[in-house]
């Protein structure tokens, strides 16, 4: 099972992930003003929610990770020696 | 960096044993396809407009039907899409989804039956990726003409295949049946 954590310090509370999530996963807190869970069930992990988030406040568990055979390993092996 | 040629003797063989290349060999191949299909799709699109989508769809079709002619045929949608998910493979990994809520992965209704289809490894969405082009564009037509094909190929019915949602990590599909049309 999916399981969704959500950084409170880090998350904005701009509500993108609210709106972008097709499934209802998340809802704002009004009172906090946060990002909360409130469907992980529904979670297909798509991870719009981490592209959309500007606080990378999102941490996935316990998913499908996609290949990433886009990412140039020549180019990654120059930004870690540089980084 | 200076590109060091190979030199070798060659004898012609029905089936070659070498591929005469290693895995940073199989990577730049791999970066410079997916750079020329998100060009050529791009391309396309500026010259086609929105007929871009049927073309590709098409080539995708036709892809699908070929893929799937060896296949078991079966009325069975929930066996189909497993025999399809071994002949798509890993690089277009999928699985049936449903909402926590719902009972069966399949909907009926009328004469049509709805499935939902979570792509998780698609080398389109790689591809578009690599060359910096928005989902839901020609290519992925690619990919729902593929599905259809494949449908279509072993049901022998009508199929369509619409995207309900796009992510970086997977995308949701909608596959619709249509009972007693071909």
């Amino acid at each position: 099972m999916v399981e969704i954590l959500v950084d409170e310090d880090a998350c904005v509370g701009c509500g993108s992930c609210v709106d972008d999530c097709p499934n209802d996963v998340y809802k704002m807190n009004e009172e906090k003003w946060k990002t909360e869970v409130v469907n992980a069930d529904d979670c297909m992990a798509c991870l719009s929610c981490h592209e959309i988030c500007p606080a990378q406040a999102m941490t996935h568990k316990n998913i499908h990770v996609a290949k990433r055979l886009y990412i140039d390993r020549r180019v990654n092996d120059v930004l870690e020696r540089i980084i | 960096m200076a590109i060091q040629e190979v030199t070798g003797t060659f004898k012609p063989e029905l089936i070659p044993k070498e591929t005469g290349g290693d895995l940073d060999d199989y990577e730049d191949a791999l970066h410079v396809l997916m750079k020329f299909m998100g060009s050529m799709s791009s391309a396309l699109e500026q010259v086609s407009g929105r007929g871009a989508n049927a073309i590709v769809y098409q080539a995708g079709k036709r892809m699908g039907h070929d893929a799937a002619k060896m296949m078991e045929k079966t009325d069975n949608l929930e066996q189909a899409m497993d025999e399809m998910g071994e002949v798509l493979g890993h690089e277009f990994y999928y699985r049936m989804w449903k909402p926590a809520g719902q009972e069966n992965y399949t909907i009926e209704k009328g004469d049509e039956t709805i499935v939902k289809l979570l792509f998780m490894d698609c080398v389109v969405r790689q591809t578009l990726r690599r060359t910096g082009l928005p989902q839901k564009g020609p290519l992925c037509y690619l990919l729902y003409g593929y599905m259809v094909g494949a449908v279509e190929e072993v049901m022998g019915i009508k199929g369509k295949v619409d995207v309900d949602h796009v992510g970086p990590n997977a995308c949701l599909k909608t596959l619709t049946i249509k009972w007693g049309g071909k």
